[in-house]
Order: C-alpha cells, then structure tokens, then sequence
C-alpha cells in the first residue's frame, strides 16, 4: 500500500462568517494527483492553506507523512519532511532574486542542485539573476509554480506538492512543462493536491475531486522523474535573520535607520544641548534607537508583499525577523548621540541603545504579527498600543542616568 | 416594557450622573488645603473614580465576551465583547481626561509616562480604542473576532495590575482611599456618599449603554445576514 503523504481527518475550517469546510476527509497516498475543482468559494484554496497549516481548523486535524502538523487544539508542528506549496498569491518577495528564492526552497529540503535546466524548462533561465519584482506577472508565477514543485524535484524519496490555481498566468509551453513535470514526479511516487478548473490540470488528476465527491481517472505511464538533489544542509541564517532581504532592499536603512537619524535630527534643531542635565541627555541619545524600533520589523513589513509571510509561516515555524540589523542599528545611533550630545562616544551608551532598539522591535513585531490573520492587517489600528513601551523606556533613561 | 429596560437603565445613570457632579460640586465638603496643591480641583475626584470603577466593569464584560467568543463561538459573547468595548473606551476616556485635568491643576502636568497606574489604565483605553476602530476596519468573520478576542483576553491582565499598581508603585497616582485597609486613607462620610452615588449611577448607566450596545450589534448582524441571503449566499 503506498504511504500516505496527507490526510486530512474531519476537518472543519471557518472562513468569514461561514463555513468553508464541514467534516472534510481527504487521504492522499503517494503517486495520488489530486485535483480539486469545485465552484468559487467551494474551498478549494481553503484546503490548500489548511495542509500549509495556514489556518486554524475548528474541528479535526491535519497530518503529513503521518505525522500531526496541525489541529483544533491548536498544536501546530513543523512538517517532517518538506513540502511543495505555491499559493494563488505567489508568496514571493519583489526584492528577492529567482535564484535566491529557489536556493532558499532549496536550503529548505536540505538539498542543493543546479537550478539552470529547471529554469530553462519554462523560460526563466535568462532571468535567473533579475528581482521578481522586474518579472511579468506570467513570469511571477512561473517561479512561483516552479518553487512549489522543487521539494519534489530534488528528493527521491516521496513528498506532498500543493499547487494553488498553479496553471493561472502560465503560458502555452509553461504549462506544458507543468503538466510533463507533474506526471514524471507522480510516476516517481510524489503526491498532488491541485486546486484549479484548468483542463490541463484536470487531465494530470488521478483523482477529481469536487469537495463532495471524487471520480478516478486513469493515467497513461510516464517516464519517472530523476531526483535531482544532493543533500547539503546549507544554513538558512543569512535568510533566517533577514540580513539577506535587508541587503537586497536596504529596508531597514530606510525604515529604521532615517527614523532614528530623523529623530535625531530633530532634536537638535531646537535644543542647546550644553544647557540640558544629564538625564535628559540620556534620553535624547536614547530617543533614537527607541524610535527606531517603534518603526518595526522591516523583514516583517516586506514580508507582507503577495503573502511572502504565509509562504514562509506554512514551512517554518518562526518568520524572517531583523534579529541581526536592529543591535547594530541601535549601537550605532546610539554612538551617533552620544557623540552629538555628550560630546563623546559612550560604549555603555551605546550597547543599551542597541538593547533598547532590539527589545522595542521584538514588541512592536509581537503585536503586528499578532494582526496578521485579519483579512485588512494593514488597516487596523496596531500602533495604538505602542505607548506601553515608553514606561519602561522611560524607567531605562531614568537607570542608565544614574550609570 | 422590557424592551425599554436599557433606555431606563440609561435615563436613571444619566440623572444619577448629574446628581453626582451637582453634589460634588456645591455639597460635598472641600479637602484640606495644606494637602493638595489645587484642592478645588479634587472635586473632579466625584466624576473620575466612578468612570474608571465602570470602565473596570466594562472591562471585565470585555473579558467575559472575549472568552466566550473565543472558547464557545458563542454570537452573544461577541455582542458582549463590542459592547464591553465601546463603554470601556468611553469610561476609560472620561477617566483619562478627568485625571489629566487633575494631574495639570495638582501635578503640574496632565501625564507622567514613568507612573505605572497611569500608563496601564492608559493602554487599557487605547486597547478599547484599537479594539472599536479595528472592529470597523475589518469585514465581521471569525478571523476579526478570534483575532480581537484574543487581545481582549490578554488584555484583561491589565486590570488587576492597574489596580495594584498604586499599591506597589506609587509614583505620582494616588494610593486607595476606599478599601485601603486601618492604615490607608479614609473619606469623611458624606464624600464617601458623592462617591458612591457616583459608582452606582455609572454602573447603572454603563450597563444601560452595554444593553444597547448589544442591541445594535445583533441588528447590525441580521441585516448583513439579510444582506447575504439576497447576494444569494447561506
């Protein structure tokens, strides 16, 4: 009996006001394509984005490769093995390159390989080193389809692949390549669960699936994929800590570093700073990394693009976070005011500037990330609740002024 | 009749609250003025202690709510929560404001951010504030109301804390003057009478506001649920 990659126990998902998926069952087995293709909002995407642990399931529970990844009591574990995921919004990052998106997929399984025959298979070699944000909208999902199957393309031993509307956008010789890669991957035991109305999709499905009921089909035999990765466990920390997105982007300069600056800045516009005593100094110097961090995560904040939070949320259980940049950032502006203000650079200063700004970007991500379920989390009012964070700066200023 | 209750409730708080600001200004007796800085100014005492005890009282419907949203799915624990929001921002605000008058008349300054009762009942506010304009921001479903509920459970913490904050740190904010125990300060009868004709009139008034809050929220409800049945949704 082949393994089972998925299976989906009496799930109920919960989705507005509605609800989406009532006592849902669904067991997909190696060498299963399973395609679902009810009407619009039947819950198609809703399944997808349960098995990537994307949403909190009101009754039942979800496992991959038997194991639990999430359930109504809240328990959410990480997947054992990886898993393909392409959702219908991409999840891709402007800034990032194809190739650093693809390698990050590919850090991910533990594996590397050479990415060149794959891009060439659907047009995308010559764009191997250009942003995704310069790409067209066809192009954008070609890499984000391509994403979604590399897990599979790289590991001989079976995975579970989740496309979401993966045919969307894609041109004719695309889309070809998908349905060829889809088939050898099956032959070669990986699993599908494609949410799509698209003919060329239905015709790769051995099972149809209309989330009431399903109808098998037969497939012709295919030439099994040749895996094409070889394990390296490349570490994910340059990704992982944001430094990569930061680099790429300079969102935190931008962000956090002219906050900061500005703040500065503004201070001494209008303030001699030789009559002011030395608690209000310190706070000065302080005022910069500590408005700095109430500007936030700048990883986070890019990762709101096309999702890129969820896509990263289904496959780790921490996002990229600024953990690396908001020190250094702190230490240096820090330095900066105690140069402007006290007339000397001050080390101490400086490392409780550092604290200061990491620990207030640590808050301000908590409650951000806290919003991120809503269906509008850039419309609410989050910052509102930003001003318990001047007691204990306040309490900071008033202790590092007796140091 | 019973479908007046709430405007009763409501008319009977809102005569209760004008007794208390007339008593408090022209009857209750002055403090001594070698203890405070302003004392004519203390009298904002009669309107600020009676908000912050109903802003407490909306706060805990909050949690009630909350917690019953979160836990049952219950519709009523959400109507709970929306209306223990909106009567704790509006309590919470006439407490702030009130204490800021105070605190520029007394203190010298409307607000101390190193003043640890200031600050949590000030977030406690600002929590009700973010909770009523994100409700507005966000289409009604279970993602808005787990996600609310969530911080309305959290943020009942600050309610105990904010009430022993002044025990434990008094930094500028009074310290208890009822329920302080043998040491602790003590009232002269008639202010203890303002005062709790203050605390009932708001309690009154508040829970008469919380009735038509929930009102409206259920209204609000079966029209979008109208609205869905002609979009030709369930």
């Amino acid at each position: 009996m082949p393994a089972s990659l998925l299976s989906l126990v009496d799930i109920e998902v919960r989705r507005g006001m509605g609800v989406v998926l009532n006592g849902f069952n669904l067991e997909v087995a190696s060498k299963d394509v399973v395609v679902l293709h009810g009407k619009n909002g039947a819950g198609k995407s809703t399944v997808i984005e349960s098995c990537a642990r994307l949403l909190p399931l009101e009754k039942g529970s979800i496992h991959h490769h038997g194991s639990l990844v999430v359930d109504s009591e809240g328990r959410r574990s990480l997947a054992k093995h990886p898993f393909g995921l392409t959702l219908q919004s991409n999840g891709l990052l402007g800034d990032e390159t194809v190739e650093n998106h693809l390698s990050t997929v590919c850090s991910l399984s533990g594996m590397k390989t050479d990415l060149l025959p794959l891009l060439d298979a659907y047009g995308l070699a010559h764009r191997r080193y250009d942003r995704i944000g310069q790409l067209s909208g066809g192009q954008v999902r070609k890499v984000a389809v391509l994403a979604g199957l590399l897990p599979a393309m790289l590991s001989p031993e079976p995975r579970l692949v989740l496309l979401d509307e993966p045919a969307t956008g894609l041109d004719e010789s695309a889309l070809a390549a998908l349905s060829l890669n889809i088939r050898q991957l099956r032959e070669a035991g990986h699993g599908f669960v494609i949410a799509s109305h698209h003919p060329e999709m239905m015709k790769c499905a051995t099972r149809l699936h209309n989330l009431e009921s399903e109808t098998l089909q037969e497939q012709p035999k295919a030439q099994p994929w040749q895996a094409v990765g070889v394990v390296e466990n490349i570490s994910l920390l340059s990704t992982r800590t944001g430094h990569r997105y930061l680099r790429s982007t300079r969102a935190g300069i931008a962000r956090n570093g002219l906050t900061g600056l500005l703040v500065l800045g503004a201070l001494l516009a209008f303030i001699d700073p030789v009559s002011l005593d030395k608690p209000l100094l310190v706070g000065f110097v302080l005022a910069a990394p500590f408005a700095a961090g109430l500007a936030g995560d700048p990883v986070v904040y890019l990762m709101r693009e096309q999702r890129a939070g969820d896509w990263w949320r289904a496959h780790v259980n921490r996002l990229p976070a600024a953990d690396f940049f908001a020190p250094i950032l702190g230490f240096i502006l820090s330095g900066l005011g105690s140069i402007l203000f006290l007339d000397a650079f001050n080390w101490k200063l400086s490392l409780i500037g550092a604290a200061v700004l990491w620990v207030t970007l640590l808050c301000v991500r908590f409650i951000e990330l806290s919003t991120l379920r809503l269906a509008r989390p850039n419309a609410v009012f989050i910052r509102l609740l930003l001003p318990i964070l001047i007691l204990p700066w306040a309490l900071v200023v008033e202790y590092t002024a007796t140091l | 009749m019973r479908r007046r209750i709430p405007e009763v409730f409501l008319g009977i708080g809102f005569i209760g609250i004008m007794s208390t600001l007339f008593l408090g200004l022209n009857w209750a007796p002055s403090v001594s003025i070698d203890a405070f800085e302003s004392p004519a100014a203390q009298r904002i005492f009669y309107w600020h202690v009676p908000s912050a005890w109903a802003a407490f009282i909306a706060f805990g419907v909050l949690f009630v709510g909350s917690a019953l949203w979160f836990f049952k799915r219950s519709p009523f624990g959400w109507r709970l929560h929306v209306a223990g929001t909106e009567a704790g921002l509006a309590c919470g605000l006439m407490t702030v404001w009130s204490g800021c008058v105070w605190g520029a008349a007394e203190w010298g300054t409307p607000w101390d951010w190193t003043d640890v009762r200031l600050n949590t009942f000030g977030l406690l506010t600002l929590l009700a504030l973010f909770l009523v304009l994100g409700r507005q921001s966000q289409p009604d479903g279970v993602e808005t109301r787990d996600t609310f509920s969530t911080f309305g459970l959290y943020g009942f913490v600050l309610v105990p804390f904010t009430y022993i904050a002044t025990r434990i740190w008094q930094i500028r904010h009074p310290g208890p003057v009822i329920g302080a125990g043998d040491d602790g300060g003590s009232l002269q009868s008639s202010m203890a009478l303002v005062l709790l004709i203050g605390a009932l009139s708001f309690t009154i008034f508040i829970i008469g506001h919380m009735m038509i809050s929930m009102r409206i929220t259920h209204l609000e409800q079966r029209l979008e649920h109208a609205q869905k049945r002609l979009d030709g949704g369930n």
